[in-house]
């Protein structure tokens, strides 16, 4: 028996059991099978395959039908109390659970803010440059850490005390960013020299 | 004169759904008598050897119970297969399980097996349920939706949650497994 090689009519071949074909379907298959006995030889065997299905146990209608709730009792938060509980009960752990994270979040803000800032205070002469205008600076590099008061104490660049968390490289970054600051002195401050007034004497 | 409910003609299984919701009985009626037998042969050709009829039993309540979920973009018997498809899953797993735990009531298994079998009367048939048993799960299925219930590859491939090509090819290999094993007998 020679295989055939009509993919298309050998995964047809079911539908003539369902009569499922259309018209012009079901003529090209004919034709077909009149032409390829490996066609006829499946059909057979799909024939078999179909009969030996009828061993299914007889299905009593009225006893399923008798189990299925009607419709409004399966309707969310109609007749399920017991459901609308559990979830009354998870909105209220969730509020709960929100407050206690919320305060503790407040509290734990309040105590950074309450520890005074680290501040460097330059000449009131020197502009300072507002946040928004010193963007790819040091202050690009950490921006969460240093505060630019520019709007309470303009004369002032305050450093909060988070500082300390800072990283390594990120403190090099930042010393090696405020060595180019044009707003901090170019020289060192002069010493103070104690001046004797000869009172002693 | 008005027709009967029962003498209308052929109503989709939409229709019928929707009447079901507004609460007539008889539609879920309808439904499950259409549906029902389809659902036992799958069972019942997918492996299924008792229970079946709680089965299908338990697939309607459960389709019945999230109806809302079903939005027609397949046909109901397509969505009723996967339902029933998965409680045989579960039921198999739950079975196996029970396997592990409990010593296995192996007398009994066969006795059911036996009395299965004693039903069968033509021997065709029964060489043919054999040759279904030498296919491997998926072909089993894929197979006896195609053949037994008429799915098309792109339902078949929604109910066992595959793609219409992994689909045909099943089909393809599962029609030359069981020609050679019945010109092998």
């Amino acid at each position: 028996m020679n295989k055939c090689t009509e993919i298309e009519i050998q995964e047809m071949l079911p539908d003539v059991l369902h009569g499922s074909l259309d018209g012009r379907e079901r003529a090209r298959l004919e034709a077909h099978l009149l032409t390829c006995e490996s066609c006829r030889g499946d059909l057979d065997v799909l024939r078999a395959v179909k009969a030996a299905a009828i061993f299914a146990p007889a299905i009593n209608v009225d006893s399923v039908v008798r189990q299925i709730p009607p419709y409004r009792s399966i309707l969310p938060g109609v007749e399920k109390p017991a459901r609308a509980r559990v979830v009354q009960w998870l909105v209220a752990a969730a509020v709960v659970l929100g407050v206690v994270g919320g305060g503790s979040l407040v509290l734990s803000k309040q105590i950074r803010t309450s520890q005074p800032p680290v501040a460097v205070i330059v000449p009131e002469s020197i502009k300072i440059a507002k946040a928004p205008e010193v963007a790819g600076s040091a202050l690009a590099v950490a921006p969460k850490v240093i505060e630019v008061s520019a709007t309470s104490r303009p004369q002032a660049l305050a450093l909060s005390t988070d500082v300390e968390n800072l990283s390594d490289g990120n403190l090099v970054q930042l010393m090696n960013d405020m060595d180019q600051f044009d707003a901090l002195p170019a020289a060192e401050p002069e010493p103070v020299i104690s001046v004797d007034s000869g009172d002693s004497l | 004169m008005t027709p009967s409910p029962d003498s209308r003609p052929e109503e989709t299984d939409m229709e019928l759904i929707t009447r079901w919701k507004a609460g007539d009985g008889r539609a879920a009626t309808r439904l499950v008598g259409r549906h029902s037998q389809a659902l036992a042969r799958f069972a019942a050709s997918a492996g299924e050897r008792e229970g079946i009829e709680e089965l299908v039993q338990d697939t309607f309540v459960r389709a019945f119970a999230s109806i809302d979920s079903f939005r027609g973009e397949s046909s109901l018997r397509t969505w009723l297969f996967t339902i029933e498809r998965r409680l045989m899953l579960d039921r198999r797993r739950a079975e196996r399980r029970s396997r592990e735990t409990v010593s296995v009531q192996e007398a009994d298994h066969v006795s059911e097996y036996g009395a299965l079998d004693s039903l069968i009367a033509e021997e065709a048939q029964e060489r043919v349920r054999r040759s279904l048993e030498a296919l491997s799960p998926t072909q089993r299925e894929v197979f006896t939706l195609r053949v037994q219930q008429g799915l098309s590859y792109k339902e078949i491939a929604e109910v066992v949650g595959s793609t219409e090509g992994a689909a045909r090819v099943h089909y393809h290999n599962a029609i030359r497994t069981v020609k050679e094993y019945l010109s092998d007998e």
